[in-house]
């Protein structure tokens, strides 16, 4: 590759990036109860999610997310996590219990927030 | 802040980000001695600051369109205007809380900082180059700048907050109404409508004490 060619390369996928070529964005709200229980490390789909003790708000694209959970013996699925365009899915989750759990709302007027 | 991708979005984006890419690729022809510590810190510091006084100019925008929203509100003469209005308050929201998602560059950026801040702490309290008086003025400097970063930190976490009770409060409200109007309820559905203007101005007047609170570090 010639050396210019990496930055218009790295310029096409950041341009790609700072657009919307699906269908928005949505919000994944995660609640922890009880809060001061000790969180696993959780992920939705491949990323990492840097959750805090009670309530952490994270910005998904829309569609369905997986969110899983490691403990340290491998990812567990915990649900999937439907995602609407600005709209928020609150989704607790129950630490104490082993595996954790997703309790799902009901949101909009045609289903469940969360699957599993 | 993610947007529709148009042709002219597209052609913007590009040249915004060739012209981004291209002075990251000049940054990484220089030596590696040019990129030490001391940079790395006060970018991280200094990008979050600029990050932060760029949302403020933002939010002041989006508070005067959640002004104009609700004051139309309380004009909607039927359900279906007001369903489409909500929707447009909705993206109007979902503007500012991309902004300050927990996963959101902000938010990173001042987790980023904090970090940096108490990592300089740490090593100048190792330091041994600089008089006691020097290292102190350090020690202090740093300290005031990781209780303004904080601070930020707190205002976004606030703002985090405020942005997704109203979110949720206006999908509520917009499902509410939506029921009421599969079972043909066009006046409750109008009242629900009018009564959510209170709120969209309380979430404004919240907007406008964030915009006079916020303070990015070092400014």
């Amino acid at each position: 590759m010639r050396p210019t060619a990496k930055p218009i390369a790295a310029a096409a996928l950041l341009a790609l990036g700072a657009c919307d070529i699906g269908g928005g964005t949505g919000y994944v709200e995660l609640r922890t109860v009880p809060v001061a229980a000790r969180l696993p490390a959780l992920y939705i789909d491949a990323e990492k999610v840097d959750a805090k003790v009670g309530v952490t708000v994270l910005r998904q694209p829309v569609g369905t997310a997986k969110l899983q959970a490691d403990s340290g013996e491998g990812k567990v699925l915990l649900c999937q996590v439907v995602v609407k365009k600005n709209r928020i899915t609150t989704v607790t989750i129950s630490p104490l219990e082993r595996p954790p759990r997703c309790q799902c709302e009901r949101t909009g007027n045609d289903g469940k927030a969360c699957i599993g | 802040m993610r947007r529709p991708c148009t042709f002219a979005t597209m052609r913007a984006g590009l040249f915004g980000a060739t012209i981004v890419s291209l002075a990251l690729f000049a940054l990484s022809q220089t030596p590696a001695s040019a990129q030490a510590d001391g940079k790395v810190a006060a970018t991280a510091d200094s990008e979050f600051s600029r990050q932060l006084g760029e949302l403020k100019k933002s939010f002041a925008d989006v508070s005067r369109t959640i002004d104009e929203s609700a004051k139309s509100i309380d004009t909607v003469q039927n359900p279906e205007q007001g369903r489409k209005s909500i929707e447009e308050l909705r993206d109007q929201v979902s503007t500012l809380l991309n902004a300050v998602a927990d996963n959101g560059e902000i938010s990173v950026l001042g987790a980023k900082a904090l970090s940096v801040a108490d990592e300089k702490l740490k090593s100048l309290d190792r330091e041994t180059r600089f008089k006691p008086d020097e290292k102190q003025y350090l020690v202090n400097r740093w300290r005031e700048l990781r209780t303004a970063t904080e601070a930020a930190i707190k205002d976004l976490d606030s703002a985090r907050k405020d942005f997704s009770e109203l979110l949720r409060s206006l999908q509520t409200s917009e499902d509410y109404i939506n029921e009421l109007m599969q079972i043909r309820e066009h006046e409750k559905a109008l009242q629900v409508i009018h009564q959510l203007s209170d709120g969209i101005r309380d979430a404004s007047v919240k907007l406008k004490k964030l915009l006079g609170t916020i303070q990015p570090p070092g400014v």
